[in-house]
């Protein structure tokens, strides 16, 4: 059909098309804005309903709340101010710019404009609270559907000015606003678990939270040096285990094992990838604690629930992980490195281990630090064998690890103590953070020196 | 070895040493790993009966000690999550590789997808505790597991896609593109139907990663066991996973009755592990065939 169509009337169909796109994209921006002054969330304290407006929410101060016995003033977050203010402005913002034919801006302002109710419903959880603390129970937060509409119109509104611009853009944007998820959620993780995690520390001081030797929920006594330095200990014991029998399996996958038998080898370490760590817990549990538990030497000493056995499940946790990127990076020796040496006379053996192992130095110590980032952070095989008691290291004595210090205790938490939480959260984030960034860099380091 | 063999004039003890200790270190993660599965299959698997997989689970019951209600609760959480992460995933994927010229934007996604594979679960489960179920007011259910697990899972099915859409010739893309098509055109229908075993993998590596996983669903979609009563009230509701399940058993288990359970439970976990990991190799070997 448009092959018999002369290219004169098509761009004039085009041109009718986008125009209608506009249009509506221009209409459903203007409801946008019209619903600012509509019904858009409906408070309900105890027996008193409150329907506001969006133009309510950002010009009045608060709501005045009578409880039982205290009664005050519940402000309304600056944050749900300025996001209610952006609601509005944004899809006018929008309008002009399509007025402006710049329709890709407009369409992000449209985005925009539809995240802001979301930044609402995040924001006014403190109002909630703030109601909560007046000692009122029944309090329930609804959202009317001029906010679904703002949510919804901004997205819409935004394809339909961005589609003006033909297809192929409308799908290039829509591909890259899904790529940008990773990037948002990742700054979202930092934001709220430094958010979550810096309150407690401001109360019991960063000193005495990170150096302080004892942790008594009860007591209100909070501090985690014992966590840290089991979980430093139980990652170092795992790396030190796991890392040698890892880069020999590796060798073995690699270099010396033949290649039916490796093949026979290698799915089986994915594998062991693959099987959930409780299961690793349940079989520690079961296995490793009775084990050391009746281990004639460590008879009477210990429980069985120890440092050490987190160390052995750690360390087999981490093993595919470092087989499988040891093994990658000593594929990636070139063959001729190994040819020269053997043409020099060295033997097979010593090949391995003076020319290929070094060769693939920064890979196997990729390998090892995305180990030590598992070890870091696994959480319930520990927890099912560590005993979880928080007590400075010993090799047999329980301990308790960041990890499943939080996980212990977070269902029945609250106030400083659930804080408290958050803030092992925090550390725990910080130390994962190191890891992953010298990973990063080391194998952007490694990928160079191959290109060398 | 004959007596003038080049090796056979100097032994080598040293390397001979070296030798066994490569084969003692294969020997040693074959052994472990055979171990762990062949102690759960062999514990568990008399246990498993199509009662235990088809009733409802209590507490205090002893006529109610299935785990449906956790199988339920799993697929539940499998297919929600894919559907929400799929299509972002795929979508980055694409981006990633077909239309991105490299620059800023491209780095800081690419960093932060590695970034977000390093994540423990254990953090995303405080994240996702304090986000969706407290900020949205999902509170602790299934829909906030699944979007936490969403994240979990986002990095696994982005790199895996990317892999399999950078792996189709060029000459495929140039060819319909010399034919008239258009870029988008292109891409699906050119580009991501050669990549889709390669896209497949990825889905199913994600549903391994999902099934196994623990510590991210413990605050979110919490541990109620309840059979669903409804499908939408389901999604809004508190379930434990069979992971979950096994780890409360274990934990709980007084009894060599409750033992068995969570050794059955651990032997259906292994074996859907097991048969989504082969699933997987099976569609990437299929992948490099080509």
């Amino acid at each position: 059909m448009s092959i018999a169509m002369n290219s004169a009337e098509n761009a004039l169909k085009i041109q009718k098309k986008n125009n209608v796109k506009k249009g509506l994209a221009i209409v459903l921006g203007l409801i946008s804005v019209l619903a600012f002054f509509l019904p858009y969330i409906q408070f309900v304290f105890k027996n008193t309903t409150y329907v506001v407006s969006a133009f309510q929410l950002a010009t009045i101060r608060g709501f005045r709340v009578h409880g039982p016995a205290l009664s005050g003033l519940v402000t309304i977050p600056f944050l749900t101010r300025i996001s209610v203010v952006a609601g509005v402005l944004l899809p006018i913002a929008g309008i002009v710019l399509l007025f402006l034919k710049r329709p890709v801006m407009a369409g992000t302002a449209f985005v925009l404009s539809g995240i802001t109710p979301l930044i609402v419903l995040i924001t006014t959880s403190s109002i909630q609270t703030a109601v909560t603390q007046l000692n009122i129970s029944k309090i329930s937060i609804a959202y009317l559907w001029p906010s679904i509409y703002m949510l919804a119109g901004g997205i819409v509104c935004a394809i339909l000015s961005i589609w003006t611009q033909g297809t192929e853009k409308l799908a290039e944007s829509i591909f890259l606003v899904f790529s940008c998820v990773s990037v948002g959620s990742v700054i979202l993780i930092t934001v709220y678990i430094f958010a979550a995690g810096s309150p407690a520390i401001l109360q019991i001081g960063l000193g005495q939270f990170l150096f302080g030797r004892t942790w008594n929920a009860e007591a209100g006594v909070f501090g985690i040096l014992p966590l840290i330095l089991s979980s430093i200990a139980g990652t170092v014991g795992a790396i030190l285990l796991g890392v040698p029998v890892g880069i020999l399996t590796a060798v073995f996958l690699a270099e010396t094992a033949k290649p039916r038998l490796a093949r026979l080898v290698h799915p089986a370490i994915e594998l062991l990838a693959g099987i959930p760590s409780v299961i690793y817990g349940f079989f520690g549990m079961l296995v490793i604690v009775p084990a050391i538990r009746s281990f004639p030497p460590f008879r009477n000493h210990t429980i069985g629930d120890s440092l050490l056995a987190s160390i052995l499940i750690l360390a087999i946790m981490v093993l595919p992980t470092i087989v499988s990127v040891t093994e990658t990076s000593l594929k990636a020796v070139p063959q001729a490195y190994r040819e020269a040496s053997l043409a020099l006379g060295a033997t097979p053996t010593a090949t391995i281990f003076k020319v290929s192992i070094p060769a693939a130095k920064s890979g196997i110590l990729a390998g090892v630090i995305l180990g030590v980032g598992r070890a870091i952070g696994e959480t319930m095989a520990v927890i099912m064998v560590a005993g979880n008691v928080a007590n400075m290291p010993s090799i047999l004595g329980t301990v308790r690890l960041l990890t499943t210090g939080i996980a212990m205790e977070m269902s029945y938490a609250s106030g400083l103590h659930r804080q408290a939480l958050f803030t092992i959260g925090l550390v725990l984030f910080v130390f994962i953070m190191i890891v992953n960034i010298s990973f990063t860099y080391i194998s952007k380091k490694g990928v160079q020196m191959d290109a060398e | 070895m004959p007596s003038n063999s080049l090796y056979g004039k100097r032994k080598r003890p040293f390397d001979t040493f070296l030798k066994v200790l490569i084969n003692t270190a294969a020997a040693v993660t074959v052994v472990v790993l055979l171990g762990i599965i062949l102690y759960i299959l062999f514990n568990g698997i008399s246990y498993i009966s199509w009662k235990f997989i088809s009733t409802a689970y209590s507490e205090t019951n002893d006529a109610l000690k299935g785990i449906l209600p956790m199988i339920i609760n799993t697929m539940y959480i499998v297919v929600i999550t894919l559907l929400i992460s799929a299509p972002i995933g795929i979508s980055s994927a694409i981006y990633l590789t077909q239309y991105a010229k490299q620059g800023r934007l491209v780095r800081a996604i690419r960093f932060t997808t590695e970034i977000l594979s390093g994540i423990p679960s254990i953090i995303f489960g405080l994240f996702g505790y304090t986000v969706f179920c407290i900020l949205f007011r999902l509170q602790t259910s299934i829909l906030a597991g699944c979007l936490t697990m969403t994240l979990c899972i986002l990095p696994t099915i982005i790199r895996t896609t990317e892999e399999s859409l950078l792996s189709v010739p060029s000459s495929y893309k140039e060819g319909a593109m010399a034919l008239g098509a258009g870029k988008l055109r292109v891409v699906m229908g050119i580009v991501l139907p050669c990549a889709m075993p390669g896209v497949l993998t990825a889905v199913i590596l994600a549903m391994g990663r999902i099934v196994g996983e623990s510590a991210a669903l413990l605050f979110t979609s919490g541990l109620s066991y309840n059979m669903p009563k409804g499908f939408l009230k389901q999604i809004f509701s508190s379930g434990r996973t069979l992971t979950l399940h096994l780890y409360q058993t274990a934990r709980e288990a007084t009894s060599p009755d409750a033992m068995h359970i969570a050794f059955a439970t651990a032997s259906v976990l292994l074996i859907l592990v097991f048969l989504l990991n082969r699933l997987a190799g099976l569609l990437s070997r299929a992948l490099r065939k080509g």
